[in-house]
């Protein structure tokens, strides 16, 4: 298309060079990184020292990573299995198009356009074990029994920052209403003529319709658990004696004490269960939903 | 509209209905009523906090949100924001739109494998790189500091921005080019001239993604800075307990003005940004 090749040449790698330059240094340097020195005993100033699988290891074998690991995939299942079941049960309700449905979406949606920080913060002042506004509903119940200091109880900690993340549905109920009232009129109209009822409407017809868009929805709010970290961080950080804590939060953590080895086991423990899990989707539903919606 | 086919009141019929409204009705209070008890909060004092949680304010204490803004330093934690979410969607777009150019508009060796190296990126679960996010900020002398804020949100948007602008720009059609090429126009033109103006909603759609995700982010503004002087909006707020320590009612006021704006955009958007959800998942 062009004449003068060689300058055309220069323009190419000319237009190459930032994006390459950058992709160097925030995927290709960094994804190596992570791998190389998490077999290394090392804090990043020390000589390194090979130790191996060693660091996966210890993480493995150590009491905080257990739990953040295991309250990783409780994340995963509350965001993938419950909020999206939820989000699906209201989108049906909402795709019959009650009185007030576009108000109600419009509501459910709110709390995604706001940061999750703010949402945090707001939870720690509701959850807040002297003025928060649970306890005192609960007072002004008479079910002063109920009370707990939410977020400092080990057995309250956990639930009530899950709960503060899975009713929040908006996004994933936006998604699968619109896919659901995408529907043809006429199956549903064919249905009743056969007598079937809203039960057996829902689950004969809506449920295989929606099925690639629940998938998606399941596969991406599971991504979500894998990365979970600002409520938890703003909540808790992790505590009662680490029984919220996430993988995320470990990391930030050993990074933040220079300790480079283990810090970043975590990070490539997070990266090949990350890699696994996208995969999975695009293995499922081909490329194009999951290249758009599994960033970050 | 579906009618709803419960024209046999049953007991079950009715069972139904109720259910449907108690969940609706519980989804409504559970995403209203925590923000109304906020905002109401963020006028009350702290006495009446404690004493009177459901009341009205008895006289609503504007004089909270003076303490907000000048406690909690809001007017620069919001030009922090909008320095660093403008200038690294500024720049992600520059960078990738070139490169995007070129992988969809020119031949070159290695091109496929190129891109799709790139493309990979999106699949990498960021929150992992901390340790050498850190490390390279550090390297290159920018801890704490607004650029390497903007560099690293440029640098983890640039896979999913290059798919958006390679997606975009594959379809615009070749004659629009030829022309130019016939006309005269330098490699350089053809870019910033021909595929650039014509891509506008490409450009668009990938710079409120990346707009957005800057705006919110918080991992990377906590691990890359300190100083007040560099704190984005979102890292502010959570140093809002230790500023106004027991201040609570001007702590909500604070966080009352820090989501304003967003609420003030939805409000205006909202038919807009519910549609722009709802076709991509539509064809997603």
């Amino acid at each position: 298309m062009i004449v003068r090749s060689g300058q055309r040449w220069l323009w190419i790698v000319l237009f190459l060079a930032p994006a390459l330059v950058l992709f160097a240094l925030y995927f290709v340097y960094p994804l190596g990184f992570v791998f190389v020195t998490s077999t290394l005993e090392w804090n990043g100033i020390s000589t390194p020292e090979f130790v191996g699988f060693q660091n996966y290891l210890d993480n493995f074998g150590n009491r905080t990573f257990q739990y953040s690991i295991r309250n990783n995939f409780i994340w995963v299942a509350s965001l993938g299995l419950v909020q999206i079941g939820l989000a699906a049960l209201v989108a049906m309700i909402l795709a019959r198009q009650p009185r007030g449905w576009r108000f109600l979406r419009t509501v459910y949606f709110l709390p995604n356009v706001i940061s999750q920080v703010a949402i945090a913060m707001m939870w720690a002042a509701l959850y807040n074990a002297e003025y928060g506004a649970i306890n005192q509903f609960l007072e002004a119940m008479g079910l002063e029994h109920l009370t707990h200091n939410w977020l400092g109880e080990i057995g309250t900690a956990l639930p009530s920052i899950l709960v503060q993340q899975v009713f929040y549905i908006g996004y994933f109920m936006i998604i699968i209403l619109a896919s659901t009232m995408s529907i043809p009129e006429s199956y549903y109209q064919a249905a009743q003529i056969d007598g079937a009822n809203v039960w057996q409407q829902e689950v004969h017809i809506t449920l295989p319709m929606i099925r690639t868009i629940l998938v998606t929805s399941m596969t991406l709010a599971m991504a979500y658990g894998l990365r979970h970290f600002e409520a938890t961080f703003l909540l808790t950080n992790g505590g009662p004696a680490n029984r919220t804590s996430v993988l995320g939060i470990q990391l930030y953590k050993m990074t933040s004490a220079l300790d480079y080895g283990h810090a970043n086991a975590i990070g490539g423990t997070l990266v090949i269960l990350g890699l696994v899990l996208i995969t999975t989707i695009r293995a499922t539903l081909g490329r194009r939903a999951s290249a758009a919606e599994g960033t970050q | 509209m579906r009618t709803v086919a419960g024209q046999r009141l049953t007991v079950a019929g009715g069972l139904a209905k109720t259910g449907k409204w108690v969940v609706l009705g519980y989804f409504f209070v559970f995403t209203f009523v925590p923000l109304v008890w906020l905002l109401l909060s963020s006028f009350k004092t702290n006495l009446e906090l404690q004493m009177k949680p459901f009341a009205l304010p008895a006289v609503w204490q504007f004089q909270n949100y003076a303490n907000a803004v000048r406690i909690s330093s809001l007017p620069r934690l919001f030009l922090n924001s909008v320095i660093v979410s403008s200038a690294s969607t500024a720049l992600t777009l520059l960078v990738t739109s070139m490169a995007a150019f070129v992988f969809a508009r020119e031949k070159f060796p290695l091109q496929q494998p190129l891109l799709n190296i790139i493309l990979a990126g999106v699949l990498v679960p960021i929150i992992g790189l901390m340790a050498p996010y850190f490390r390279l900020i550090n390297s290159l002398g920018l801890y704490d500091s607004l650029i390497a804020l903007i560099l690293t949100y440029a640098g983890i948007n640039l896979p999913i921005a290059t798919f958006l602008m390679h997606g975009f720009m594959r379809t615009i059609p070749a004659e629009l080019e030829e022309a130019a090429v016939i006309d005269g126009a330098s490699f350089f033109q053809r870019f910033s001239r021909v595929i650039l103006p014509l891509s506008r909603i490409g450009l668009v759609t990938a710079g409120t993604f990346i707009f957005l995700f800057s705006w919110n982010e918080f991992i990377y503004a906590l691990l890359l800075t300190s100083r007040v002087a560099s704190r984005t909006l979102q890292l502010g707020i959570r140093f809002f307990v230790s500023q106004f320590f027991t201040d609570y009612t001007s702590m909500f006021a604070a966080i009352v003005l820090t989501i304003i704006p967003s609420i003030a955009v939805y409000v205006f958007l909202h038919e807009k940004i519910i549609k722009g959800l709802t076709s991509g998942a539509l064809k997603g």
